[in-house]
């Protein structure tokens, strides 16, 4: 079988089997979670049993539900907020590096300031000018990105400038727009897919971890990173709570790279390059 | 072991009354169920040995402490001002006002004309001998243009002048028989007159300090000549800050300290089965833990709908399943079971779903959603208990909004201003100021805005009740008023947990604060 | 080239003073009041005007920035408001800790994760790069508090041979620091590792399409050779500047391993100071995460045009 032409590896459809299963149960969850996702059902951090198969949280409620929920809120807010930065963080660093120095310098500056700026008073002033809701923590989450991807995209699309092709594009006469989309773009995409995958994957924790300053997901609704945060504490005396939203943090981080690994590896194998072929 | 709570905010601290003797040692009785050892505290009380460094982990310090009492706010600093200073008064482990610095008193007849004897032959740790001209300074510092948080609790004082080298005048504005009591404040501590350098203090405690990082550590050493016999027994004392709870039990587990304050009660039932630990409860003296409506802001100018609120919350579950049991129930107001005053007819008030769905349907608001904010900057657990008050709502088909707002300005942003938000009170030092501050019509902090004539006044006749049994009936009064009609639901009472290495005596319940009243390093040794 | 670098550090100058402006205006707009946060809940308007007009905050804004940019020009940071000390003497030996700290685990984590990455890269698809890769996948699978607790169980708790404490003192000596520090490095390590590591697998593998690398590997090199000499310094764009971003978060961003492992740093004094709305104290420590960040962001672009042939001889 192929996908978009190519035919994955092994492992590839071994990614792309664990992001459909947490795909299909995010959009299914209440037909498949055994309880309700707020109702608390046990004992606070109860054993993994036949009626709890993973247990119970830290108010009683069962951890499997709650992972199923969890799903919907933990991967949608991470695929937008990556998806948002991105977009911002791509466009503004190959602009950077292809659109000249003053442009590179503007736009280099900004970032700097932004970067310079302490996460917690960023985010304290954001709430205080837009309040909190699900739309300011993604934007939030997304700029903020944005800054660091725009760090990546600006260095590896400076390298890729002083090329040839891209030189004869100029020569050409082409646009900024098309330069950036038809020679940049393409060329530049195996490290940033790789920060895709890393990125997203850092957005499940990143999303829980402004949760003190009320910008995150509002209870009762689950989220995976949430869910270690309201957790933790339960491992530092032996107890494996914590441990479920982690693993499924793991399974989506593995399998997002997994498919990362693959989509990199079409890209950079044109002749005798590659060790597997 | 025994143990007693302390709050954690910036709210001032309350102390028990001396009326509360009785009942404090019943309860603290109580306390002993968990940790029969208890009561070997007394058997300890044998000889005290001198020598060791005495390493204390404890929650409730910040990288902006000083020294100068004027801002202290929690647990470190108080510990700390009490290893180089003293109070005026001290207060024993059943909470009774004892002489300190002040060696005794006496009030004439109404308790408004009090003279206070000072004691002599204390010397400050500079040699200077300490006499009354000292002790009117240290209580000067925190009235008039002030930022002190103990200013409000001294505006009863009209008059305070030195009768002689040893004895103190006080007149107040109006009788008070709590007045001592009042003294006690932990923000109240002794300097040497005119005494200004803060970040150098000079005391007549048993120590002197030796090192101050803020937020990190402060390191004392024994001065040796100290005035209170078999006290400050450690050669060196060390009290590290150590914010999270979980590295605080880390670190007397594997022995990096040998005592820590604020146990998580999750691991209290683990930390007591290890045999070279030592843990000790104080029952339901903490903090009250509350959701507080504002009785004047719809929807909850509605009677009805308060009573469904306290009908549908479901104590029992919240304090299993987040204090681990380790919580009493609240009455719905902010007294205790501690307190003599604490009103025992009244019948602890239970979840009852049916009760609150009769009472919502009532109050006829159709299916409203209200909205409840929380925070962790209330305290940790609050978005947690917000949660199950939820859930427990469902049960009587209630919807209840849980809105999660920040940690950070949570007491400046939402309390006194949302309709409906979640609050913690620590104990005050009387009956009296606990109505008063709480629900009385002319404090600031009156949160649940419920204002009555008719309260007040009650509280006005029992300030000035002589009898007791009156007194008692007056203030039971008071508590069944707030229960059936105010704004608050005051659903938990926690206990206080502090656990100690084996080896530390002196590790003793006390009735007023946690850390034997703050005053382990002065009250302890190394067996 | 010299040129470019000293535009370059020139503008990172410049972009630390737009910062210090930022910085001064963003702790004044934080929203809360300075004298109640200090004062909590005990405040009285009174008390709260008295305070107020103590601390100077009754005068324009821009006149106590300007005041306050030139006396950190000089060094003087001010006094914290809030227990009137010094900012320099206080900040200072709690920036040396953070850097030390950010330095040990940078020590440990940089060259590993670059040499695994190369070593990955040279065995793409073989079970060394998947091995490598999952295992440091998993570690930021977690937040940074997870690590640490499991560290702290095992490590300090059930077999004592580290410190959970890592609280680090002056009269402490270089070997008793690294040791008293050791878990919170390790946990640092472990969550910086895995971007770093990927980034430069990726990065490497990503000149494998080249024409020069083919042309190398048409020379008769070997794999490895290939990769090392000629894919790796031109892939080194995109792995300085995630390093530099790593490294950055070593300073910046480690506040909870502060907290977790009672270590006294510069995020723990910022998060006290924004809590009390210590003002100078929040501006001190954000000018000097700002100089932090700016300095490590130079260095990344200086170094980039260094080691990219291309880019050091522009046309």
């Amino acid at each position: 079988m192929k996908l978009f032409g190519y035919k994955p590896t092994a492992t590839a459809w071994l990614g792309l089997a664990i992001i459909t299963i947490f795909i299909v149960i995010a959009v299914f969850a209440d037909v498949i979670a055994p309880y309700s996702e707020s109702e608390s059902v046990g004992q606070t951090w109860d054993d993994p049993s036949w009626d709890f198969l993973l247990g119970t949280d830290n108010i009683g409620r069962d951890m499997l539900s709650r992972l199923i929920y969890g799903a919907r809120m933990t991967i949608g807010v991470a695929l937008v907020t990556t998806i948002l930065s991105f977009l911002i963080g791509t466009t503004a660093g190959f602009l950077a590096a292809v659109g000249g120095t003053v442009i590179d310098q503007i736009l280099s500056r900004i970032v700097d300031v932004m970067l310079s700026i302490p996460l917690l008073i960023f985010a304290l002033i954001i709430l205080s000018v837009f309040g909190s809701s699900i739309v300011t923590l993604v934007l939030t989450l997304a700029v903020l990105d944005s800054t660091r991807v725009f760090r990546l995209a600006r260095a590896v699309a400076t390298n890729l400038v002083v090329m040839e092709y891209v030189e004869a594009a100029k020569l050409r006469g082409e646009g900024l727009w098309w330069i950036m989309r038809r020679e940049i773009l393409p060329n530049a995409l195996p490290p940033m897919i790789s920060e895709f995958g890393l990125r997203f994957c850092f957005n499940f924790l990143f999303v829980a971890s402004l949760s003190f300053l009320g910008l995150g997901i509002q209870p009762p609704y689950a989220d995976w990173g949430g869910m270690v945060r309201d957790n933790g504490k339960a491992i530092s005396f032996g107890l494996p709570a914590p441990l479920w939203p982690a693993l499924a943090i793991a399974m989506m981080t593995v399998g997002v790279n997994l498919v990362v690994d693959w989509i990199l590896s079409i890209n950079s194998r044109p002749s005798g390059a590659s060790a597997e072929m | 072991m025994e143990e007693y709570n302390k709050l954690k905010h910036m709210f001032d601290k309350g102390s028990l009354s001396r009326r509360d003797f009785m009942s404090g040692v019943a309860m603290i009785g109580a306390g002993m169920a968990v940790a029969p050892s208890l009561l070997s505290g007394t058997a300890q009380a044998a000889t005290p040995k001198v020598g060791g460094t005495f390493r204390i982990g404890m929650e409730g310090g910040s990288a902006t402490d000083s020294l100068d009492p004027r801002t202290y706010a929690d647990s470190v600093m108080i510990a700390a001002s009490l290893c180089v200073m003293n109070g005026l008064v001290e207060f024993d482990p059943s909470g009774k006002p004892t002489g300190e610095l002040l060696e005794s008193w006496e009030a004439k007849p109404g308790a408004k004309e009090w003279v206070f004897n000072v004691r002599k032959g204390v010397k400050f740790s500079n040699g200077k001998t300490m006499t009354a001209d000292d002790i009117l300074y240290s209580i000067a510092i925190h009235r008039g243009e002030t930022k002190s948080p103990a200013k409000g609790i001294l505006k009863q004082i009209t008059e305070i002048k030195k009768v002689n080298e040893n004895q103190i005048a006080v007149t107040l504005e109006a009788g008070n028989a709590d007045f001592p009591v009042i003294l006690g404040d932990y923000h109240i501590v002794v300097v040497p007159d005119g005494f200004t350098d803060w970040q150098k203090p000079i005391g007549t405690g048993g120590y002197t300090l030796e090192s101050f990082e803020p937020g990190v550590r402060l390191v004392f050493k024994r001065r040796g000549d100290y005035w209170k016999a078999g006290r400050a027994n450690f050669d060196m004392v060390e009290i590290r800050n150590i914010q999270d709870p979980a590295a605080r039990t880390a670190a007397l587990q594997s022995g990096q300290v040998d005592a820590i304050n604020r146990l998580d009660p999750r691991t209290v039932n683990l930390l007591m089965k290890d045999k070279k630990l030592n843990v000790v409860r104080t029952k339901g003296t903490g903090n009250r833990f509350c959701f507080v409506s504002r009785v004047t802001e719809k929807p909850f100018d509605n009677k009805d709908l308060r009573l469904a609120l306290k009908y549908g919350i479901d104590r029992e579950k919240i304090i299993q399943q987040v204090y681990n049991g380790f919580a009493t129930p609240g009455n719905d107001h902010t007294l205790d079971a501690l307190n003599p005053f604490y009103n025992t007819a009244m019948p602890q008030r239970k979840y009852d779903p049916d009760k609150a769905a009769f009472h919502f349907k009532k109050a006829g608001l159709g299916d409203a959603k209200i909205e409840l904010q929380a925070s962790e900057g209330a305290w940790g657990s609050a978005v947690d208990c917000a949660t199950l008050f939820q859930e427990s709502l469902k049960k009587a088909k209630i919807n209840l909004d849980v809105k999660k707002v920040s940690a950070d300005g949570y007491w400046d942003n939402v309390w006194l201003k949302a309709p409906f938000c979640a609050v913690y009170w620590g104990r005050r030092l009387s009956a009296d100021q606990t109505f008063t501050q709480v629900y009385g019509s002319a404090s600031d902090w009156n949160d649940s805005n419920w204002r009555v004539p008719e309260f007040d006044k009650l509280i006005g006749e029992a300030r000035a009740e002589l009898d007791e049994k009156k007194r008692k009936e007056l203030y039971f009064h008071a508590q069944e008023m707030i229960a059936e009609d105010g704004g608050m639901i005051c659903f938990a009472i926690t206990d206080y947990l502090d656990g100690y290495a084996k080896n530390v005596m002196g590790a003793e319940a006390h009735a007023r604060y946690d850390m034997n009243d703050d005053r382990i390093a002065e009250k302890g040794w190394f067996a | 080239m010299l040129k470019t670098i000293a535009v370059r550090i020139v503008l990172g100058i410049i972009t630390l003073w737009a910062v210090s402006i930022l910085i001064f205006a963003a702790t004044e707009i934080l929203p809360g009041d300075v004298a109640s946060a200090i004062l909590g809940q005990g405040a009285t308007p009174e008390t709260l005007a008295v305070f107020r007009h103590e601390l100077g905050l009754d005068r324009p804004a821009y006149v106590r920035y300007l005041e306050w940019f030139f006396n950190a020009l000089h060094g003087d940071l001010g006094i914290a408001m809030t227990n009137k000390r010094v900012i320099v003497d206080v900040i200072t030996p709690r920036f040396m800790n953070t850097l030390f700290l950010a330095g040990y685990a940078a020590l440990i984590a940089v060259p590993t994760s670059v040499v695994l990455g190369i070593i990955a890269a040279i065995n793409e698809g073989k079970f060394i790069d998947r091995f490598v890769n999952i295992v440091s996948l998993m570690t930021i699978s977690v937040p940074e508090f997870f690590i640490a607790y499991v560290l702290i169980l095992y490590f300090a708790v059930q077999f004592e041979i580290f410190p959970s404490l890592s609280t680090v003192f002056p009269e402490m000596g270089f070997i008793e620091k690294i040791y008293t520090t050791a878990l919170p490095a390790f946990t640092l390590t472990m969550l910086v590792m895995a971007h770093m590591l990927r980034m430069t697998r990726t990065s490497v593998l990503s000149i494998m399409s080249q024409p020069y690398i083919e042309m190398a590997f048409l020379k008769g090199l070997t794999r490895s050779q290939v990769i090392v000499r000629h894919a790796l310094p031109n892939a080194a764009a995109p792995i300085i500047s995630v390093i530099a971003l790593n490294l950055a978060y070593l300073i910046v961003g480690v506040v909870v391993i502060e907290v977790v492992f009672v270590y006294p740093g510069v995020g723990q004094f910022m998060v006290d100071g924004v809590t009390k709305r210590d003002l100078p104290v929040v501006q001190a420590c954000g000018l000097i995460f700002a100089g932090a960040f700016v300095g490590l962001n130079t260095i990344a672009d200086v170094l980039a045009i260094m080691v990219n042939p291309r880019l050091r001889h522009p046309r």
